[in-house]
């Protein structure tokens, strides 16, 4: 090998290159090569952690009752948070809201966001694809309350609709503050979750499956019935899932446009620590909805596999 | 081959979702523009009053820069931790996997609401409330989830030979690392980067609860304005969001193109 001439130098960035090699052949040995991937994961171990220890926070606020009369909170824990939350009549009617919101918003959000999916997975053209996929990221980039105040321009007592239609001789309604309205912004609000969970599993059922039953007869019903659905199952799942789970938990819509008198869970524990001050009895409230959602994605887990919301190529 | 019953059924469906999705971001864009002083329909005439009244406004200014900030802290700590854990749990072989993204997905199966009180209970242990870099942080926390399936799904893309063929070439781990790894999946980084910065933009209940009267975020300060009488400058500021995600719809389809969303998994 001949030698290089004694002024030859390397590159910089070769010896920059060099050095940081070195740098990190100290810091983390080649021997602990086969740890890297714990190196790579522990920043989001013990960032998660935070929310561990929010979690530990809750339950043990949860365990203590306000005193009343002084305004804090007791020494010694007790389950007399739960028993309040639990046997209130006002928190089974807000739970049962919330709920049977959860389940019409989520049957609802999939049914328009399926031919959605299919739309944007189907179409030939790039441009209408392109406007498809750029009216699904707007609004899903500009936030809740934004949306939700621009359906108060539109819905309220002295909104579009409404001068709009005294323009024709119809007296104002009250379109918003109302169970409906909650349902129809959550549905607007999850539609765009719900597509972008679902396209990923219409991409992967081939186009010639749905030509070949059509070939052989089916019609576009019997497609849909018999071929898409089944194949798009998980998709189905995830967003399903995903989208109940955000519905149930949902706080900014409710609040918004609801009017107070359409109260979610969420809105519920809010109160509670901001109104009326019980931080126990908001944090089993909390602690009881954050166990029912686990509880919920667990199952369905179990039942149907992680489906679309698994980490990581590696089955 | 569509039949017209199909093709009847499937883009009305698809209309009323466009309409519905769309309608409150032009309304919003119609009402900052109005001439009067109340939304009203049909509309008084144009003017940019609106505009001029925001810009003028001191608490709409710092609470947009906060935003911004609360965004900014959101993004550089979540990138680096998201990209990492997301070629961690692609890339190498861990043990316990399946706790490990159990315990990744939390912050995505613990509802906001509760993430956002155990947050606020554990910065008020540590009297770190009332700055603006735990907002950030929790925004990071939260929305963890999003960057680490944008990085892997990239991340399963890569075939693992070319890292080997790049150190049979001589080249280091660091070396490999940044210009065979990093590279690929390059465009996962930046959906998710986007997606982090957005989402913290927009980030409203965690917000409202960490955050006190003296540093409100701007959807915060939205929120807490918004009265029974609509009024226009309102919709003024709504349009920064806008364009915000007009911005960031546009670099998306720029640096990695938004058909990104539509592959496989």
């Amino acid at each position: 090998m001949p030698n290089p001439s004694p002024e030859f130098r390397y590159p910089l960035h070769w010896r920059l290159m060099d050095a940081v090699e070195r740098i990190a052949d100290l810091v983390w040995p080649r021997r602990l090569s086969r740890h890297t991937g714990w190196l790579f994961i522990a920043p989001a171990l013990l960032l998660v952690g935070l929310l561990v220890l929010g979690l530990i926070q809750i339950a043990d606020a949860s365990l203590r009752t306000l005193d009343t009369s002084t305004f804090l909170m007791s020494e010694d824990w007790s389950t007399e948070n739960y028993r309040k939350a639990l046997s209130s009549s006002t928190y089974l009617t807000v739970a049962w809201r919330s709920l049977s919101a959860a389940v019409l918003t989520t049957v609802l959000t999939l049914i328009l966001a399926f031919p959605y999916a299919w739309a944007l997975v189907r179409v030939k053209k790039a441009w209408i694809r392109k406007a498809l996929l750029i009216t699904l990221f707007l609004p899903f980039f500009i936030g809740q309350v934004v949306r939700a105040y621009g359906w108060l321009i539109i819905l309220g007592n002295s909104g579009m609709v409404n001068e709009a239609l005294s323009l024709v001789g119809v007296t104002p309604m009250r379109l918003l503050f109302n169970y409906g309205a909650v349902v129809f912004g959550l549905v607007q609000y999850m539609l765009p979750f719900a597509v972008l969970l679902l396209v990923p599993a219409l991409t992967a059922i081939p186009e010639e499956t749905e030509t070949a039953a059509g070939s052989l007869g089916a019609s576009w019903p019997r497609i849909l019935w018999h071929v898409l659905l089944p194949m798009a199952k998980p998709g189905l799942i995830g967003a399903g899932l995903v989208v109940f789970t955000l519905t149930l938990t949902d706080f900014a819509v409710p609040a918004m446009l609801g009017g107070g008198g359409q109260d979610f869970i969420a809105n519920a524990i809010y109160d509670q620590f901001f109104r009326t001050a019980d931080q126990g009895l908001g944090s089993a409230l909390a602690l009881i909805l954050v166990a029912a959602g686990s509880v919920l994605v667990g199952l369905v887990f179990m039942i149907f596999g992680a489906g679309t919301l698994a980490m990581g190529g590696r089955k | 081959m569509m039949s017209f019953s199909q093709k009847i059924t499937v883009w009305s469906l698809v209309w009323f979702s466009i309409i519905t999705l769309s309608l409150p971001t032009l309304v919003v864009l119609g009402a900052s523009l109005t001439a009067g002083n109340m939304v009203a329909f049909p509309p008084q005439g144009l003017s940019l009053q609106w505009y001029e009244k925001i810009a003028l406004a001191r608490d709409l200014q710092q609470a947009f820069l906060r935003s911004l900030i609360v965004a900014g802290i959101c993004t550089l700590v979540a990138v680096p931790v998201g990209t990492l854990a997301g070629l961690a749990l692609s890339r190498f072989r861990l043990r316990f996997t399946t706790a490990i993204q159990v315990y990744l997905l939390l912050p995505f199966t613990v509802p906001l609401i509760g993430s956002g009180i155990g947050l606020m209970l554990v910065f008020g242990e540590w009297h770190v409330l009332g700055s603006l870099w735990p907002v950030g942080m929790a925004c990071a926390v939260i929305n963890l989830p999003f960057i680490i399936w944008s990085v892997s799904s990239s991340a399963v893309l890569l075939d693992p030979d070319l890292e080997l063929a790049a150190q049979n070439c001589g080249a280091g781990r660091v070396q490999t690392f940044l210009h065979v790894t990093l590279p690929a999946v390059m465009p996962g980084v930046i959906t998710g980067g986007l997606l982090m910065f957005i989402l913290a933009m927009n980030e409203f209940l965690v917000s409202l609860l960490l955050t006190d009267a003296r540093i409100v975020t701007l959807p915060v300060l939205i929120y807490n304005s918004i009265r029974s009488i609509i009024t226009p400058d309102l919709a003024a500021v709504s349009v920064v969001f806008i364009a915000i995600a007009l911005a960031a719809i546009w670099l998306l389809d720029k640096l990695v193109g938004l058909e990104i969303f539509l592959k496989s998994k």
